[in-house]
């Protein structure tokens, strides 16, 4: 077990009364390839910023290897236990596709970037300017250049067209499984949700059986 | 990839942002640099009325220092009684109304020796003089010259005292209007020794040799006397211009005599009141290099107005109406308006970067070095902006400075306009021309500038990543 939720509350400071999350236990493991699934407002993106440590819960802790992320601090994990891929990508408008890799922590962004099949050519070109398809990739390169042994993807395929979508999927299926990360995918998509090894389903902001 | 490379990057990459800080640093650079300058810059002025004769320089007391001065030490003594560095108060009443007498004493007007001395020192200058003020005395066993047909009714009934160091220095005997008829000058060693004019050794018969005694004009209490020894007798082309109206000024009646008798007549014994220092200058071929040399002599010059033969004289921004006091508001407003503007623009940078600051919150890079990299960025740009900006401020300096003169020059001119008819002056004003402007951008300046923007951008980055610094990144990511 690499990533645990225990016991997880979480109250939205603006609206008191609303528990987005409540008491939620789940245990992760590495070389697994996890989807978080629900409906909207059910809590999944919440679920995902929590075990990324953007933010902490109201009850409950997150725990990397066994110990509180809090001990560390949250920075601490997201730099060193964690990586993110995100719905808008959120790449570095001013730094170029192998700029971005680089952001992540690798000296080699040619290998990450040919893993996750962007074209040579694009290598050096600005980021804003690859397609859609492209610039998600980038960022799984990105997350994938980071030593952390879990990855957090919050609706990676959302903005992509289907058979790109499948071609990033595949991309993190085999981060999971050839590489030994965690992967904890949040989505709409069934055929993402069926692509996991393990689904986790949230609604009102429990986990159902 | 280090901070300092992505904020490398941003500069280059992002350049609207990079450009509109730019200009705006390298304008306040300008603006600040301008209102430095020209509140220590040299006005260039001529005073025909006033000059150094030959190859020599003058040295008198600037009138507009000695204003503020006085201006200072009241505001020090403020609402009581006393004294203070030359400058005395006292309350006085009147037909049982309160006011008060202000008078100054030879220690406040005097022209300081030890920067007569320094001014002395410098190379190039081969000797000098110094002349006292033209003080009244009471001829005890000699008749003073008088116009017959003029009531001396207000007059002192004095005759009046020239002392000098150095008499052939002296400005009516360097100009060739005063000359020696019989005897000689008074040598720089010698003691009460006096040379007097052919028509008071004349009235009074007179000859070298003969000793002459004065009393204390003003004070009549004063009963003491002290004799002087004619050593010469002199003639004038032209009558010397008297220092004020009346008899005792009136130029048969002024006496040449050794730099310490006037202020031993006066009662003022080690007190003297030097009005006039003269520097010769050596070589007269280097008398423009001898004159720049002097005025960087190490001494307070807002207080001197150093005259050259020409009648030119410098005259700093400070002694010059109020040109400093608007150059130092100038100074100011820029600052303020800078603070405003520069914190503005890093708003306006902070929310156009709110994503690259949420990514990299998320990936778990600090606030700190976030705020760093903002910092180094903004420090690039205007470090570039300001290195520009000094080549280009002294041309903008001297416009500048040249415009608040003329707006300096317009206000005395609708001041004078209005004062017409109806504010008289006791003397003569003296005829001074502004010739020129130099406004100098010194080290300090620059450093003063460099140091003080330095301080407003990191004073205005971090008021403005401090919005930032509160949320966390889950927030900021959400507002994406």
């Amino acid at each position: 077990m690499i990533l645990e939720a225990r016991n997880v509350e979480y109250v939205y400071k603006s609206q008191k009364e609303r528990k987005v999350l409540d008491n939620i236990s789940f245990q992760f493991e590495e070389k697994k390839f996890y989807t978080i699934i629900g409906a909207s407002g059910a809590g999944k993106t919440t679920f995902l910023s929590l075990l990324a440590g953007l933010d902490s819960p109201t009850e409950g802790t997150v725990l990397y290897e066994g110990e509180d992320i809090l001990t560390k601090g949250l920075n601490y994990h997201r730099k060193n236990h964690v990586s993110l891929v995100f719905q808008e990508y959120n790449l570095i408008d001013y730094l170029t596709t192998e700029e971005n890799v680089r952001l992540g922590g690798t000296d080699k962004p040619e290998e990450l970037l040919s893993k996750v099949n962007i074209a040579q050519e694009a290598w050096k070109r600005n980021v804003m300017k690859l397609s859609g398809g492209q610039q998600q990739r980038a960022a799984i390169a990105r997350a994938l250049a980071s030593n952390a042994k879990v990855l957090l993807a919050d609706e990676p395929t959302g903005k992509l067209d289907e058979p790109t979508a499948v071609e990033s999927i595949a991309v993190l299926k085999r981060t999971a499984h050839e590489l030994g990360k965690c992967v904890i995918v949040v989505t709409h998509s069934k055929y993402l949700a069926n692509e996991a090894d393990e689904i986790v389903q949230i609604a009102d902001g429990i986990i159902v059986p | 990839m280090n901070g300092f490379s992505l904020a490398w990057r941003s500069v280059i990459r992002k350049p609207i942002k990079s450009v509109l800080l730019f200009v705006t640093v390298f304008t306040i650079s300008l603006l600040l640099l301008s209102g430095m300058s020209s509140g220590k810059a040299t006005i260039q002025m001529q005073d025909h009325t006033r000059q150094a004769v030959g190859a020599g320089l003058l040295l008198e007391e600037n009138e507009a220092d000695r204003h503020r001065r006085i201006d200072k030490l009241s505001e020090q003594l403020a609402h009581n009684e006393g004294s203070l560095g030359g400058y005395h108060q006292e309350k006085v009443i009147i037909n049982g109304v309160e006011s008060w007498r202000t008078w100054t004493d030879n220690f406040f007007e005097t022209l300081l020796v030890e920067d007569i001395e320094k001014i002395a020192d410098t190379e190039g200058i081969a000797d000098y003089n110094i002349t006292t003020v033209t003080t009244a005395a009471r001829p005890v066993d000699f008749v003073r010259i008088e116009d017959v047909d003029v009531d001396q009714y207000n007059d002192i009934g004095g005759v009046s005292l020239v002392g000098n160091k150095d008499m052939s220095m002296d400005s009516n005997f360097l100009s060739g209007n005063a000359f020696i008829t019989d005897g000689r000058m008074i040598r720089e060693d010698e003691k009460d020794v006096c040379v007097i004019s052919a028509e008071l050794a004349d009235k009074n018969q007179l000859d070298i040799g003969c000793s002459i005694r004065f009393g204390n004009c003003r004070n009549k209490e004063d009963s003491m006397t002290y004799e002087a020894q004619v050593v010469g007798i002199y003639q004038v082309n032209q009558p010397i211009v008297p220092y004020m109206f009346g008899d005792t000024y009136r130029s048969e009646n002024i006496i040449f005599t050794d730099l310490d008798f006037p202020e031993k007549v006066d009662g003022k014994a080690g007190d003297p009141l030097y009005e006039k220092a003269y520097f010769k200058i050596a070589d007269v071929n280097e008398y423009e290099t001898v004159k720049i040399r002097v005025m960087g002599a190490d001494i307070a010059w807002e207080r001197y107005d150093l005259i050259d033969n020409n009648g030119n004289m410098n005259t700093l921004s400070a002694n010059f109406n109020e040109m400093e006091k608007y150059s130092n508001i100038l100074v100011g407003v820029i600052s303020g308006a800078s603070l405003i503007i520069l914190f503005l623009i890093f708003q306006f940078w902070m929310k156009s970067r709110n994503r690259e600051i949420g990514i990299m919150l998320s990936m778990g890079t600090s606030k700190i070095r976030i705020l760093a990299q903002v910092m180094t960025e903004a420090l690039m740009i205007a470090a570039l902006a300001v290195l520009i900006s000094f080549l280009a401020a002294p041309g903008v300096s001297g416009l500048t400075a040249d415009y608040l003169v003329e707006q300096q020059i317009q206000n005395v001119k609708e001041q004078e306009l209005m004062n017409e008819g109806k504010v008289a002056f006791s003397y003569e004003k003296s005829e001074q021309n502004v010739v020129g402007v130099r406004a100098e951008i010194t080290s300090g300046m620059l450093m003063q500038d460099a140091s003080g923007i330095a301080l407003l951008i990191i004073i205005s980055v971090c008021v403005s990543y401090f919005a930032i610094l509160k949320k966390n990144p889950k927030d900021i990511l959400q507002e994406l």
